[in-house]
């Protein structure tokens, strides 16, 4: 019997998605270390300019080269990922407290008006992601608060939906009858009683959501619709590498790595907290 | 009288058929009432979709009336502002089915029950917290019950803290829709006499809902069956039960096992599930299943009308032979 329970034991101590968590944790911990650092880690200031040291290859200097403008490539990498994880979580959190508050209320009280915000989020649903980022960067004009806003709207709908159904979902189950019977509040009923229940579902979807928010960012970027030049993004950089791409591919690449690195580090991160949150996976 | 139910109604609207889908009312609750006195407890039984449940929600305004009134303690709470009604909500209280949905999974017990005192302003401060105390002692619960999770405790347990949490409250009225129908038969015995108790020393009217007549006649003093959204029969528990006057009563008590084993076991079983609350039978909404029938029953419903002691819808409650026990 005992021996029956170590096993149990052992296997229950390995929760599902748990190295994954951590690999994409470690990922994200030194991606924002090297963001937020960037001022004391950086090499060089990321938009100096030199004639003198223009297309420079790796060097002890210029770890990665430099560009057109003899900038560091190295230190605009640094730079351009402190403002894509800005935009990303900025946009990701402005999605998220929009998109869950409205997704609550409106799954909650139900009736007409829900009908009306779910066929109009159905209706920004089936914009394909780049097409809605473009159209709306398009309609704000340039700017980082804009590109902050644009891609919060697209991210919307998926925190929208979540928050909508889990509130559908959760307004029949007996205790939020109790808690009306009790005599609470509606605001106390979907504050402490309904939001607590769908954290975890609306979290995992939001590292998610970061990820796809720095495809979005460095997609737009890429396209010329991100923020305005000289500021360095890493959709930016590829995009201006882009042009020497023949002569100099490391311009473009470097920084399509690092975009590279953001995206595993927080989809493993995001995956793993799936897996973990899933009951399924760890019957 | 302290709970006063006048022709309730309760509908729905169901949409089916395919590929035109048609909107149908169903009549989930059709015209009941009945009144419940102080300390008293009436219960109401009946199959699985008769409405029953629906009565309970309907009485506490979960699911929205079509018409009839409620009255509680002289005021009409299907009319009120729900502000108003949640200041009358400590009164009226609820215990559930299934114990275990009932509880605000990532709340602590302690806390759940601290709530309801804290919205109610019912105490402040330190006395909170012996009022937790209290209430748990009362349906017997350890004081350490307060800083555990609901998942941490059996149906049995979990069915306490659900009374507990009413009553913090005070309440006058308890709606108890299958309160031990979750459980096993040891722990149902035990919950009963809880609720005994609570109802002879605090004098807790009850509304006891129940599929069980066996938990039914121990615990209730008057009893209503209902069918397909109906009262069929009404009247004292012990009166229901020893001579029951409508066809469907006698079908339900001869369903339900005697607790004699010398008694030999007879089965007055009529044939069929009840018809759909879509579209119910016209006349006697009983008539399909009934095997005294005859063309009145098909035509004319039977309205509630004394009979004996008790109340009964049935055009030959009078005339049919006495039910065999």
């Amino acid at each position: 019997m005992s021996e029956a329970l170590t096993i149990d034991r052992r296997v229950r101590r390995l929760p599902p998605g748990r190295v994954a968590i951590i690999a994409g944790a470690a990922i994200m911990a030194i991606v924002a270390a090297a963001a937020i650092l960037a001022p004391l880690v950086a090499p060089h200031d990321p938009y100096a300019q030199s004639m003198l040291a223009r297309f420079r290859p790796m060097s002890a200097e210029y770890w990665l080269g430099t560009d057109q403008f003899g900038r560091d490539t190295f230190s605009r990498i640094l730079y351009g990922l402190q403002i894509t994880l800005w935009t990303a979580f900025a946009s990701t959190a402005l999605a998220m407290l929009c998109g869950t508050s409205i997704g609550i209320l409106s799954g909650y009280y139900g009736g007409r008006v829900d009908r009306w915000l779910s066929a109009a989020n159905d209706l920004l649903m089936s914009f394909p992601q780049m097409v809605a980022g473009i159209i709306i960067v398009a309609l704000l004009g340039p700017g980082i608060t804009n590109l902050i806003i644009a891609i919060a709207i697209t991210a919307f709908p998926a925190f929208y939906r979540m928050a909508r159904s889990a509130a559908l979902a959760l307004r029949e189950r007996d205790y939020i009858d109790a808690c009306r019977v009790l005599g609470y509040s509606d605001m106390r009923i979907i504050s402490r009683h309904l939001l607590p229940e769908t954290l975890d579902d609306i979290i995992i979807v939001a590292t998610l959501w970061l990820a796809t928010a720095v495809r979005t960012e460095s997609s737009l970027a890429f396209i010329g619709l991100g923020a305005p030049p000289p500021a360095a993004t890493l959709g930016g950089l590829v995009r201006e590498g882009f042009d020497n791409l023949l002569d100099y591919p490391g311009l473009a690449i470097w920084p399509s790595l690092a975009i590279l690195v953001v995206m595993i580090g927080l989809n493993l991160m995001g995956d793993g907290l799936r897996d973990a949150n899933d009951p399924r996976a760890s019957a | 009288m302290l709970l006063k139910v006048e022709e309730l109604r309760v509908s729905f609207s169901v949409r089916t058929g395919w590929p035109f889908p048609e909107t149908h009312e169903l009549r989930a609750v059709d015209g009941v009432s009945f009144d419940v006195r102080e300390g008293e407890s009436f219960g109401i039984v009946g199959e699985s979709g008769c409405g029953k449940s629906t009565v309970a929600r309907a009485i506490l305004r979960l699911v929205d009336s079509k018409s009839g009134r409620v009255v509680f303690s002289g005021i009409d709470i299907t009319s009120i502002p729900a502000r108003h009604l949640r200041r009358l909500r400590p009164r009226l209280q609820m215990i559930f089915q299934d114990p275990a949905a009932s509880l605000s999974p990532r709340m602590r017990i302690g806390d759940a029950l601290a709530e309801a005192i804290r919205v109610h302003a019912i105490a402040s401060g330190p006395d909170i917290d012996a009022l937790v105390r209290n209430a748990l002692a009362e349906v017997g619960l350890p004081p350490e019950s307060a800083n555990r999770f609901p998942h941490e405790f059996s149906g049995g347990q979990k069915q306490r803290i659900g009374i507990a949490r009413a009553l913090v409250l005070s309440p006058s009225v308890i709606i108890a829709d299958e309160p031990v129908s979750a459980l096993d038969v040891s722990v149902q015995a035990q919950i009963l006499n809880l609720m005994a108790r609570l109802k002879k020393e605090r004098n807790i009217a009850f509304v006891f809902i129940s599929h069980d007549l066996g938990v039914v006649r121990h615990f209730c003093e008057r009893t209503a069956v209902m069918y397909l959204g109906q009262i069929i029969e009404t009247g004292s528990t012990r009166n229901l039960f020893d001579a029951p006057k409508h066809p469907y009563t006698r079908l339900l008590r001869s369903v339900s096992p005697v607790p004699d084993p010398e008694k030999p076991a007879h089965l007055d079983v009529e044939e069929g599930e009840p018809p759909s609350p879509l579209n119910p039978p016209s006349g006697c909404r009983f008539h399909p299943r009934c095997r005294f029938v005859t063309d009145i029953c098909r035509s004319e419903t039977p309205d509630l009308r004394p009979v004996g002691a008790g109340f009964v819808a049935c055009h030959h409650a009078e005339a049919l032979p006495p039910a065999e026990s």
